[in-house]
């Protein structure tokens, strides 16, 4: 899988860059929308992060460019602006999701995933990790054939982990996945321990492993 | 106290002095006057008395005129005098004792020698007194009742420039782009007047668009570097070979980092409503809005136990953005959440344009006044950052919507009302 990060702050990109990669991505770099357009031009990519703010312009005019000559190229648009019009205008355009930054690495690694999957496999692809299989597009988990009944909420979990397969993922960036702006109401990490625990019960229920390891005082990771 | 009023009794005061005392000049002066003309009088009727006893020297003892004017008498002093003197005495016509002014003096006729008393009244005088305090009391009502008729044409029309500028000033916002302009008036003073104020105001503006700009500019930058050092602590986070010391010490620099960066967030939202960023408006059903939020929130109601109660038959349509609007109701029920306690409640209602949403809490009675102010942290949960109630209420105040907060019966209330029409000219 092929990756375009577009993104002008190079330390920020290079932070990204390294992220992807150890996910077994494939990365390139460019930081103005000239750079961009010559590399969308050059190579296809299977989906393009691109920060709005460029030296150059704006990245959204470069979407618009993309989903002209590549309509199945995925697009994420990134930008330091927590603006609806932006948001609007960018979904207008073409692109596949919007994040504002500042952002979490396994949230921005977990909506690329969700794009590939929607562009690349139209939504079809089942997922299988270990004796679990997930329809994405049905949202429907299944253990060795049987359905396992989760919650709307437990449904986002285990997919969020199951993007971020070994990493640590942190109190705040569950909360934040989970529940956006409200995730810092108070008891929202109360509320994540209480999930992980219903879904890691269901879990060992089925399927007799433990896939989730607590991380000290900061967060979990899924292994399989 | 009115300009007006302290040149009134200043004038007052001034004139009241000037009456008096020209008053009492004048009194003085007429008086002397009057007093000449009875001397003279007199002397003129002694040269008549002198000038017929003479040349017909009497042989009578005395003689009195009808009216006790003159009275003449024979004595034996040989002493030459004039004496003036005044006196009292019964006057027929006035029925009353009157004062009289009294000239005694002596006359030779050959070898007699007489005294004359003559007598003349002096009420014309004090008539004369009489007439001038009324004449003055008179002249000074009516030059008050000038003064006040041409103060008031003054005031009507010197001062008509005076006000026009203070209505230009009252209804100058700053922030507002549009350019207020004085009319020239034609009077220097007002010109400079004016032109100072258009000078003021062109600098304050500056000032204020500056310090917004530097507000949002500076909110802008620093989201770029706290993007990066938070995801290059996410990276470190990742490391599996950090001890649990290293990791508790990387860990507290996320969570801080985490809180700076929503805190900016913040503060740049706050920036951009004050600015009037959000320019697009839509008529929003804030019942549904506040029906679908709390739906998002119902788990986290039932961690804490919060028993919730929606009263939201009654619509309430609010004319505001729609990404505003969200965080409006999200601030007010995070907020009715955050602060409430366990087992505690939190009531929805809406009424007519208005819509209340009240919590129960730990603490008592919260100083309103303090409330919507930035940063007034009234409790030391590190997750509030004491900006949420200061964005709900610079959004409300943004789209003509109060936003009060209450306490009743132990319930801490949160309204948003439409305001009336007649506070918003005001």
């Amino acid at each position: 899988m092929k990756i375009l990060v577009i993104e002008d702050e190079v330390v920020l990109c290079e932070t990204i860059v390294a992220y992807l990669e150890e996910e077994g991505y494939l990365c390139e770099k460019a930081n103005t929308v000239e750079l961009g357009l010559e590399k969308v031009n050059l190579y296809e990519y299977d989906c393009i992060l691109v920060d709005v703010g460029l030296p150059d312009g704006s990245g959204l005019s470069l979407v618009k460019e993309v989903k002209k000559c590549y309509p199945e190229t995925g697009i994420i648009i990134i930008s330091a602006k927590n603006s609806l019009d932006d948001k609007v205008s960018g979904l207008d355009l073409g692109a596949d999701d919007y994040l504002t930054k500042p952002f979490h690495l396994p949230e921005l690694n977990s909506r690329i995933k969700s794009v590939l999957r929607r562009r690349k496999f139209e939504g079809r692809q089942k997922l299988i990790i270990d004796k679990i299989i997930i329809y994405p597009e049905n949202r429907l988990v299944f253990v060795e054939d049987d359905q396992l009944p989760l919650t709307r909420k437990e449904f986002d979990l285990l997919m969020f982990f199951v993007s971020n397969r070994s990493r640590v993922l942190t109190k705040e960036s569950i909360a934040e996945h989970l529940w956006g702006d409200f995730a810092d109401s108070a008891d929202s990490f109360d509320f994540v321990y209480s999930h992980i625990k219903n879904l890691r019960r269901k879990l060992l229920e089925r399927t007799g492993n433990d896939y989730f390891q607590n991380v000290y005082g900061t967060g979990y990771t899924f292994t399989a | 106290m009115k300009l007006q009023s302290k040149i009134n009794i200043r004038f007052l005061a001034v004139t009241f002095l000037v009456f008096s005392v020209a008053g009492v000049l004048f009194y003085f002066a007429l008086d002397k006057v009057v007093n000449q003309n009875i001397r003279e009088m007199l002397k003129s009727r002694k040269a008549y008395i002198v000038l017929n006893l003479q040349q017909n020297p009497s042989i009578i003892d005395s003689l009195e005129s009808p009216d006790h004017s003159i009275f003449i008498k024979r004595t034996e002093k040989t002493v030459q005098y004039t004496v003036f003197s005044d006196t009292m005495a019964y006057d027929q016509e006035e029925k009353e004792l009157v004062p009289f002014r009294k000239m005694t003096f002596s006359v030779h006729s050959g070898n007699q020698h007489y005294e004359v008393v003559l007598l003349q009244s002096l009420l014309e005088s004090e008539d004369l007194q009489m007439v001038i305090f009324s004449f003055m009391t008179v002249l000074f009502g009516i030059v008050l009742l000038a003064l006040f008729f041409l103060n008031r044409w003054l005031s009507n029309k010197a001062w008509t420039p005076f006000f026009k500028s203070l209505s230009v000033l009252n209804n100058w916002k700053i922030g507002e782009s549009k350019v207020v302009g004085f009319e020239r008036t034609g009077i220097a003073e007002f010109d400079q007047l004016n032109h100072t104020f258009e000078n003021m105001m062109q600098k304050i503006q500056a000032d204020f668009v500056n310090l917004k700009e530097f507000t949002e500019n500076a909110s802008h930058e620093i989201q770029t570097p706290l993007a990066i050092i938070k995801s290059k602590l996410e990276m470190v986070l990742q490391d599996k070979t950090l001890d649990d010391q290293q990791h508790h010490r990387i860990r507290t620099a996320f969570e801080s980092t985490i809180r700076l960066s929503k805190l900016n967030d913040s503060l740049l939202l706050l920036s951009k409503i004050e600015n009037r960023q959000f320019v697009e408006t839509n008529k929003i059903d804030i019942c549904a809005l506040v029906r679908s939020r709390l739906e998002y929130l119902e788990e986290l109601f039932a961690l804490k136990q919060i028993e919730v109660t929606i009263h939201l038959e009654k619509q309430v349509k609010f004319i505001l953005n729609p990404l505003l609007a969200d965080i409006l109701i999200n601030n007010l029920l995070s907020n009715a959440l955050r602060h409430n306690k366990e087992k505690g409640k939190i009531e929805v209602k809406s009424g007519n344009q208005e819509i209340v949403i009240s919590n129960t809490s730990e603490r008592d009675e919260i100083d309103c006044s303090r409330m919507f102010r930035r940063f007034s942290k009234q409790t030391t949960l590190s997750e509030s950052n004491g900006l949420g109630l200061a964005i709900a209420h610079e959004i409300c105040n943004s789209y003509n919507l109060e936003l009060n907060y209450q306490y009743i019966n132990e319930m801490h209330c949160m309204t948003i009302r439409q305001k009336s029409q007649i506070s918003t000219n005001s």
